[in-house]
């Protein structure tokens, strides 16, 4: 029986005539303390966002104290000079605010998030945070025990445990980046208020900060908002810190952590390569989006919609930290996990998926599709104040110029296939990716083996 | 045709309209216009979930979501997904115990093409379903069950405990994932029989919100999805009705590889749609919501006892909402100990109510959560079909903000009183099987890179429904 409906079909509609979008312009200023300020304007967004990036990225961590960074991100929010650490928390709450911190190797960033009818009282808190935080000790005791409590969780979830094996397998011994961004439990013990308070003085101060303001300002008068408030934070000038280089192994290679009975294998699959000061970034975006992006890109078509050995694959670049000069590195990868019993084969389809990548390349109408996504998705995705301050400030913290998200779309729309297939090409080399595999050894480690991928090792999970 | 137009400007609506029309095959429309920013968000609710299902096909409503993106009269193959990407457009689908929503957001000019899209397979879907399909979204849908609840620590608690709160037999028993056998066990035939029995104008709501013209936009609708046939046959859910409480303390102790003990519990509170619903959310943030919460004062900041406490609400409107408590132990604590000091807390909270000063803060938050849900098109146009499938007027989620800002403390208290209380709830504790040894180089990625996985996110994904 066929199943032809009774509707009546029309041919598929035409698009109408596109309207003009623009990622919108900050308008950039500084503090008399020398707090640098973005704004932008987002008319109708009543919840105003706001970030502010402190360059005190985690390779300042002295020695033998990693975490530090993170311990003094999360106590900004446990008391100040004016409020005990439940009044600081409630009072947050009661604008309706919420406000996260963390350490990255960039730096330490705390974003905001309030209702504008409350912004200056938020922007208040925020400021007496940075300005006089209490580091009181039992509150910090308190979020080391608590930051001890949570390695445990973070080890025990595949796609964490996968991102650790990762990191130790890229980067030398002695670099912070192969070590975890918020310490180990060998490192966070020996944190205490004295660690943090030192952390901060050496490196907090706004001279050498930004604060990134977005959302319908309409009937707000920032300037003296700030004024009363980020603009009574006072400290030191200094001058900014040189950024350490990248380096990372990449020799094609497999490591298992070992999961006995686990039911599927986390796949990570990484190296390092250009960060967005590189030419070639619009075009690794383009190829990286077309191989792994989405559902219908060249991953999931093979591994999900035909085959389905997994819920979705994806390829990414995710910036790891940039410099000045250009020198920083990005993390390019693909991840996602696959049933234990399909491992071997997934592995396979995957090499395959990057060989026949490397040797036909992209077509022409993959590269239009993405280019149409990537470009055309811009208004809905940067539709919330959030979402602008967010790339705002990660403009400004990868030492990018204001106007470079509304020059990538231009420069995404110019890129043609045979650069970025290129692109993806050498941002996935088969010869030269580090593979960590969280799943059952015993299920995977032959029918990995077999594959001819690079030398397999286990490790035990813990 | 359109009719039963209408167009409100109610107070407290932060200046938000939305007109509603219903097409002669039963198909009800909301529009509502905003022209800040140049997209459109296309919704459409269909009135089938979980809930639905039957013995022995638990997860059927969820794979049929799937199969939905599998191409459709008009539509080849992957075609749902790569037309709306390629129209620089975003997309996806979710099911929930009661309801499976499709969505797509997409620049203004592209709006048409969505529309067409939700026609094609609202009305010619088993043109396109095939064997083929079924078996390949089958084992999709069984690695989603794997990377989302089997495969991680603790993955499974809200479908153990979603067994223990609603009675074996009730509607809600089941979670939306299913199980393993039941996906194992669904047919093609049953696929076929779930689209003619749920998939049809009459059984829908679309909402189109953002840069429209309005009169535009119901002349496509009116085009695209009004031949398609109405049909009834449509059965009546299980009657989801349960006593107010539950009258004892359920319980369930599970020995697995987990990190760290923990404690969860379900409560059973008041259906959503009612104002006991909304003075039970504020009662649950007061206790259990952000960092300034009594819970986590006491058993985070105070006794140090947790690593993590919190109370979600799981609104529910055809059977009674849930009151999810999580609380993640600190150390070696037992469980009694943290217990203890929750029925504490909980019982001071139901003699003495919230103060003041905590109705301030538990109304900014929810104030908070409602702005963003309204300030994007997306989130607007998914709440609008929510008030029109769940309670009949789209207009209700334009004034749902102010309903929690009316709520009073008595109010608050009353229903923490009545609910809040050891013999109505269904109690989960995990215990590890070996003890949890913390590894002399523990690394934790800050990010964890799935999350940055995306240019653009777009899967199809299971509500998780929490």
């Amino acid at each position: 029986m066929t199943e032809l409906a009774t509707m009546e079909f029309h041919p598929q509609p035409q698009a109408g005539e596109p309207k003009v979008w623009a990622f919108p312009a900050p308008e950039r200023g500084t503090l008399d303390n020398g707090l640098t300020l973005l704004r932008c304007h987002r008319p109708g967004q009543q919840v105003v966002a706001v970030e502010v990036l402190l360059d005190a990225p985690l390779d300042a961590e002295p020695a033998g104290l990693d975490g530090v960074a993170t311990i003094m991100a999360r106590a900004f929010s446990e008391g100040t000079d004016k409020h005990s650490a439940e009044e600081f928390a409630a009072e947050l709450e009661r604008c309706g605010a919420t406000l996260d911190a963390h350490a990255d190797h960039p730096g330490v960033r705390l974003s905001l998030e309030v209702p504008a009818s409350r912004l200056a009282k938020a922007l208040g808190l925020l400021a007496d945070a940075l300005r006089a935080p209490a580091f009181a000790d039992s509150e910090v005791e308190r979020l080391v025990r608590n930051r001890l409590d949570e390695i445990p969780h973070e080890l025990a979830n595949p796609s964490r445990r996968a991102a650790k094996e990762l990191s130790r397998e890229l980067f030398p011994a002695d670099a912070r980046m192969s070590r975890p961004r918020q310490g180990t439990e060998e490192t966070v013990e020996n944190i205490d208020s004295a660690a943090v308070r030192a952390f901060y003085e050496k490196h907090v101060r706004p001279a050498t900060a930004t604060a990134v303001v977005v959302g319908d300002l309409t009937d707000i008068d920032l300037d003296a908002l700030l004024g009363d408030t980020l603009g009574s934070w006072t400290g030191s000038t200094a001058q900014p810190r040189p950024v350490p280089p990248v380096t990372a192994d990449d020799t094609g290679r497999v490591v298992i952590v070992d999961r006995p009975g686990a039911v599927q294998t986390q796949l990570l699959i990484g190296r390092i390569g250009a960060d967005r000061h590189a030419r070639v970034w619009p075009a690794q975006v383009l190829g990286t989006y077309c191989l792994g992006g989405t559902l219908t890109s060249r991953l999931d078509r093979v591994l999900r919609e035909e085959k389905g050995y997994t819920y979705g694959v994806r390829s990414f670049g995710q910036v790891l930290r940039s410099a000045p000069d250009g020198s920083g590195a990005a993390m390019l990868a693909i991840s996602g996990s696959v049933d234990t019993p399909n491992t071997g084969p997934a592995l396979d389809d995957l090499w395959k998926v990057l060989r026949t990548l490397a040797e036909g390349g992209l077509t022409d109408a993959e590269r239009d599709v993405a280019v149409q996504n990537l470009v055309g998705v811009a208004p809905l995705k940067y539709e919330t104040a959030a979402a602008v301050a967010s790339t705002l400030a990660d403009q400004v913290e990868q030492h990018l110029p204001d106007d470079y998200q509304a020059t990538l779309y231009q420069q995404l729309a110019a890129t043609g296939t045979v650069e970025a297939t290129a692109a993806v090409v050498n941002a996935f080399p088969v010869d030269r990716l580090v593979t960590i595999l969280v799943g059952d050894a015993a299920a995977i480690k032959e029918p990995v083996e077999a594959l001819g991928i690079g030398e397999v090792k286990v490790v035990t999970a813990e | 045709m359109p009719m039963g137009h209408t167009a409100t400007d109610q107070a407290g609506t932060g200046g938000l309209t939305a007109t509603e029309h219903r097409l002669a095959n039963g198909l009800r429309v909301v529009l509502s216009e905003d022209h800040l920013t140049p997209v459109a968000a296309v919704c459409l609710w269909y009135d089938v979930g979980s809930r639905h299902e039957v013995k022995g096909r638990t997860g059927l409503a969820h794979l049929f979501e799937h199969l939905m993106f599998q191409g459709s009269g008009q539509v080849k193959g992957n075609g749902h997904f790569e037309l709306v990407q390629g129209a620089g457009g975003s997309l996806n689908g979710t099911t929930s115990f009661e309801r499976t929503n499709y969505f797509e957001t997409m620049p203004t000019h592209q709006l048409e093409l969505a529309l067409w899209l939700e026609a094609d397979r609202m009305g010619s879907l088993l043109a396109a379903l095939d064997d083929e399909s079924m078996e390949n979204q089958r084992d999709v849908v069984k690695n989603e069950r794997r990377q989302r609840y089997d495969n991680v620590p603790y993955g499974t608690a809200f479908e153990k405990l979603t067994a223990l709160a609603y009675p074996e037999g009730h509607p809600y028993h089941h979670t939306p994932i299913g199980s393993m056998a039941d996906l194992d066990a669904a047919t093609l035939e049953d696929a076929r029989a779930f689209f003619r029995t749920y998939y049809a104008p009459n059984n829908a709501v679309l909402s189109v919100v953002g840069d429209i013209d309005p009169e535009q936009t119901l002349a496509w609708v009116e085009k695209y999805f009004g031949s398609i046939p109405s049909h009834d046959g449509k059965p009546a859910p299980r009657d989801g009705s349960l006593p107010e409480i539950i009258g004892e303390q359920l319980r369930e102790v599970v020995e697995e590889e987990v990190p760290a003990r923990a404690l969860m519990a379900a409560y059973r509170l008041p259906h959503d749609g009612t104002h006991e619903a909304d003075a039970a959310d504020l009662a649950l943030t007061v206790l259990g919501g952000g960092e300034s919460s009594r819970l986590y004062n006491r058993l985070v900041r105070r006794d140090r006892t947790a690593v993590a406490a919190g109370f979600g609400l799981l609104r529910l409107a055809g059977a009674p909402s849930l009151g999810w408590l999580d609380v993640k132990t600190s150390g070696d604590v037992e469980v009694p100990v943290i217990e203890a000091a929750i029925d504490e807390e909980l019982a001071r909270f139901a003699a003495e109510g919230p103060t003041a000063e905590e109705m301030e803060r538990a109304q900014a938050q929810l104030e908070r959560e409602w702005l963003d849900r309204l300030g994007t098109v997306a989130g607007r146009a998914d709440e609008l079909c929510r008030y029109a499938v769940l309670f009949g007027d789209p207009q209700l989620a334009l004034t749902a903000v102010q309903r929690v800002l009316e709520v009073s403390a008595e109010d608050v208290q009353a229903v923490a009183a009545a609910k809040l209380r050891p013999d109505n709830r269904a109690v989960l504790v995990y215990e590890p099987t070996a003890p949890a040894e913390i590894a002399d180089s523990a690394e934790d990625a800050a990010d964890d890179p799935e999350s940055a996985a995306t240019v653009e996110a777009t899967d199809e994904n299971e509500e998780a429904a929490k």
